[in-house]
């Protein structure tokens, strides 16, 4: 229960105030979910074989093992640390790494708690508000070409920052999700996926959405492909956004239970739960919007 | 004409601004709406707003007699229970556009988003675009005017009103029909889209109720007693009543409607008792003033507290389940008592406001006797999401309840099936409901409380839910709960029992740390030693409904579902309802009252107490192990013989 906003920059070229963007958006609609605040932030890769991996560690000496223990696990697979932040609940690694992902971020789960993996994207979420998260890690000041967010209220699950979103898709580079409603068949689905190998890491039903996804695309689905078949598969009620290196997309359940309003002009796509978040990057213009229609979904991908 | 800047006022601060406004007769520029939420909520007089850019959810939402412009779009909910007057959008509506509009003019010049004019009753809705899924769900009334295309099961489930259609209509709703329309008819149409300057050329299709739904072709018969055998001396198994029921369903084929709650055996408050030995309660006529019994309920946000000389209230019951002279006793009851009432579904009516010092009303999810000027005339304001007996359900008002005068408040036509949502149009999920709860705020300008009442289901999330999203305080209804109508299998295995409602409640709200939103318990409660027992427990308070009920005439005949109810409760049929005296009745539950009150007094007088407040968990044990499970209370069975008998005896 909740409300998401994401935003991508269609030309390329040069970063832009993605944070800043998804901030102000957020804090539109802080409302609908005042528990905690999520940003799934993206920029260009800067080389094919570096990757930025962040985990939510423990404060203090508890939190100095498991970040021994995730340096261990990196270099059993053979990823080579370029740098390494710890910041609010998290610790950020850059690495070098071109071997088999999947399998090195299923290891690093069972280390620690990984809140994302890719090339191009890091996910920053906390408990708190839109400022709060912004106060501990700085989103204002990333820059990059696409982005999506989330202001949670918990509902089922409880309030910690491994329940909040985006959620990764465990094991997939670069694809994280943003949800708004509820997946009353979450059960059934996850034991379907755990059966084909996929790991869940929550008991959070958004989480779901990710690993769905991600398990399409690794199966050749386009994005769309990925969307299209969700619709068919999820019951319950969904507005959910999706990002990938490239592209980020939408999907609405048929019952249109849960609101979603875009915008989209020659420079960007922003789409949000409430106009007022999209309203809030434009302040004083009545803005051409569009409510996607129950049953729908659309990608839009990056100009490369 | 006046501006208001929405970059340098609060919407709060600019619906006040725009009431002043309105007493001056001043029309009113919002600049810098920015698709803020509640602009124009709560507006009754009939002045002039122009909204230069986006309004967010619920614009110009429980309203009586504006005129509202909108150059942009417009979010969920516009208009919501709007009376009289009329909005104008010239850009797209989200969802549930006209949702509850009881009289005025809706015009949207681009799209409709979803459940357009669902359960509107009167005025009209229309869109010089397209209309989304499900337009004119469960609407009893009005007209819903659509000139593009329409989505998916237009007319969902109408039971009134007319739907016309200029583009094309994707699919019709269940219990929908396509009907010829008359040239006058749609003349009529013309002339409002002209009115409007909503240029059409195209032909109208007419959208109607089928009435195939709603309709049960055999009613339940009397059944003839036949001696049953007896097959041992447990007859749980096979028994009388069990022959009974499936007598009854071999005749109807369905399920068995009945009144009251859960029948079977459950763990309740008899299952615990008092540590202290109750029979030296004194035998004291004066213990009532010896203690300090008095509470109040709202306040968490600065609204004006709803006082109660003790803390009980008056369960909210209907004005249509029950007859127009129980609801007036009741109120007398609640005032001669000093507590407060409640209006259940199907509004206020001005007798029970006059005979009631306080009265809480409740918005149900088919809005039905539901207004502003309902809202400002309450003591409090409470949102039903649910009821003990039948959590998760609507319901339904035969027919034959649904008198003149009934239909007059509820804003419906005379002697129809009158289904009750089992949903509110514009809450569907814990974030929505925060944007409802701001929407009564401003609509009453802060000043009312504003409460949830629970059916026990999944407790421990909801009540977390409803402690973030700002309510003032709870209202939880346990699975003894009773109703007017259910059926049998709901009413026995649908719910959750009470005593473990009120522990699942409490312990939830500790888990996150919750201060400050009181519980008041019901489902089940008889007397002033189950409302300690609750009080002891961790609720604020109870609430009575069943017992009022019984105190004032009822003889548990369970049969209040078919309307003729012999003492005149159950029933809006005169001949029934002449035999029910307000005075006798309303002094009986009074007595009631009083006796509970007493109760309550002697208990925390004999514990040595000066509040109500001082009684704790440590004064209690639990009689049965099942009991002592869900409330983690010490097993002691040993004090049975302590408490309930002898104070019952005492009292």
């Amino acid at each position: 229960m909740c409300g998401i906003a994401g935003v991508l920059y269609k030309e390329n070229g040069h970063d832009r105030g993605i944070g800043q963007a998804l901030i102000t958006m957020l804090d539109g609609c802080q409302h609908r979910g005042p528990d905690s605040t999520g940003f799934a932030l993206y920029h260009e890769a800067r080389a094919d074989d570096e990757l930025r991996l962040r985990f939510l560690v423990a404060e203090g000496d508890e939190g100095n093992e498991t970040i021994a223990d995730i340096k261990a696990r990196l270099a059993e697979f053979d990823a080579q640390v370029t740098e390494e932040e710890r910041i609010g609940n998290t610790v950020r690694f850059t690495v070098k790494f071109d071997g088999d992902l999947q399998g090195l971020a299923y290891a690093m789960e069972h280390v620690a708690k990984v809140v994302s993996i890719g090339q191009s994207l890091d996910i920053v979420k906390d408990v708190g508000g839109a400022h709060d998260v912004d106060d501990t890690y700085h989103v204002a000041g990333f820059a990059g070409t696409h982005g999506i967010g989330h202001v949670r209220l918990a509902t089922e699950s409880d309030v910690t920052p491994d329940r909040s979103h985006p959620f990764w898709a465990t094991g997939f580079a670069d694809v994280a999700i943003v949800h708004n409603g509820q997946i009353t068949n979450y059960w059934k689905m996850r034991r379907r996926l755990e059966k084909r190998g996929m790991e869940f890491h929550t008991d959070n039903d958004s989480e779901l959405i990710a690993v769905y996804l991600a398990d399409k695309l690794a199966n050749g689905s386009t994005l769309e492909e990925a969307l299209r078949s969700s619709i068919d598969d999820m019951d319950g009620t969904f507005s959910f956004l999706v990002s990938t290196k490239e592209e980020i997309g939408y999907a609405k359940d048929r019952l249109a239970a849960k609101p979603m309003v875009m915008y989209e002009d020659d420079d960007l796509v922003a789409i949000a739960s409430e106009e007022v978040s999209l309203n809030k990057l434009f302040p004083g213009q009545a803005l051409q919007t569009i409510e996607p229609p129950p049953g729908t979904f659309r990608t839009w991908r990056r100009s490369i | 004409m006046a501006t208001i800047d929405l970059a340098d006022v609060s919407v709060t601060d600019a619906n006040r601004l725009l009431l002043s406004y309105g007493e001056a007769g001043e029309d009113v520029d919002v600049v810098n709406p920015d698709a803020r939420h509640h602009i124009g909520v709560g507006l009754t007089h009939p002045i002039t707003l122009r909204v230069h850019g986006s309004a967010g959810y619920f614009c110009a939402g429980l309203t009586d007699g504006p005129r509202v412009e909108v150059d942009g779009n417009v979010g969920w909910g516009l208009a919501d229970n709007m009376y009289q007057g009329s909005v104008v959008v010239r850009g797209n509506a989200g969802a549930i556009a006209g949702v509850a509009i009881r009289g005025a003019d809706v015009v949207v010049h681009g799209n409709l988003g979803s459940r357009a004019g669902q359960v509107m009753k009167a005025g009209t809705l229309c869109c010089a675009g397209n209309a989304n899924f499900m337009a004119g769900y469960m609407m009893y009334g009005g007209r819903l005017v659509i000139c593009g295309d329409s989505g998916q099961q237009v007319g969902q489930d109408m039971t009134g009103g007319t739907i016309y259609v200029g583009g094309s209509i994707e699919s019709l709703g269940t219990d929908a029909m396509e009907e010829d329309l008359p040239a006058e008819e749609a003349e009529d149409v013309l002339a409002f889209l002209d009115r409007y300057e909503i240029p059409f050329s195209g032909r109208l299709q007419k959208i109607v109720n089928a009435g195939k739904n709603l309709r049960y072709p055999r009613t339940e018969p009397r059944v003839r007693v036949i001696p049953f055998f007896v097959g041992s001396e447990r007859t749980e198994y096979w028994n009388s009543k069990v022959q009974e029921d499936i007598a009854v369903k071999a005749q109807i084929g369905r399920y068995r409607i009945r009144g009251y709650g859960a029948g079977r055996p459950l763990p309740h408050l008899n299952d615990i008792a008092f540590k202290r030995d109750l029979t030296s309660v004194p035998a004291d006529s004066d213990v009532v003033s010896r203690v300090d019994l008095r509470t109040s309920l709202g306040g968490r946000f600065g609204a004006k507290p709803i006082e109660l000389s003790m803390p009980v209230t008056i369960a909210p019951m209907s004005y249509g389940a029950l007859s127009k002279s129980t609801k007036i006793a009741l109120a007398k009851a609640s005032a001669l008592s000093d507590i407060s009432d409640g209006t259940g579904e199907g509004g206020l009516i001005p007798e029970v406001r006059a005979a009631a010092k306080r009265v809480v009303v409740q918005c149900l999810g088919g809005r039905l006797g539901w207004n502003v000027h309902v809202m400002r005339q309450a003591d409090g304001v409470e949102i039903y999401i649910s009821q003990g007996a039948k959590p998760g359900l609507g319901g339904q008002l035969m027919a034959k309840k649904v008198t003149e005068d009934i239909a007059r408040l509820r804003g419906i036509p005379a002697g129809i099936d009158l289904r009750s949502p089992s949903r509110h149009p514009d809450v569907l999920g814990a974030d929505d409901l925060v944007i409802k709860v701001e929407e009564f705020r401003e609509a009453t300008g802060w000043e009312k409380p504003i409460s949830i009442k629970l059916g026990a289901g999944r407790v421990r999330d909801d009540i977390k839910i409803a402690y973030k999203d700002g309510f003032d305080y709870v209202g939880l209804d346990g699975l003894q709960g009773s109703t007017g109508a259910a059926s049998n299998e709901v009413l026995e295995f649908v719910g959750i029992p009470t005593l473990s409602a009120i522990m699942e409640a409490l312990d939830a709200l500790a888990e996150i740390g919750a201060t400050g939103m009181p519980v008041m318990l019901m489902g089940g409660i008889k007397d002033g030693i189950d409302a300690a027992k609750a009080i002891a427990l961790g609720a604020h308070g109870v609430s009575v409904g069943t017992s009022a009920i019984i105190a004032g005439g009822c003889i548990a005949c369970l049969q209040c579902a078919v309307g003729q109810c012999v003492v005149g409760i159950a029933t809006q049929d005169p001949e029934y309802e002449q035999r029910y005296d307000i005075d006798v009745e309303s002094w009986n539950i009074h007595r009631y009252l009083e006796s509970l009150r007493w109760q309550l007094a002697s208990i925390v007088h004999t514990h040595g107490y000066a509040s109500v407040y001082e009684l704790s968990r440590d004064d209690l044990v639990a009689l049965t192990p099942e009991a002592a499970d869900i409330t983690r209370l010490p097993y002691a069975p040993e004090y049975a013989a302590n408490t309930l008998a002898k104070v019952a005896a005492a009292s």
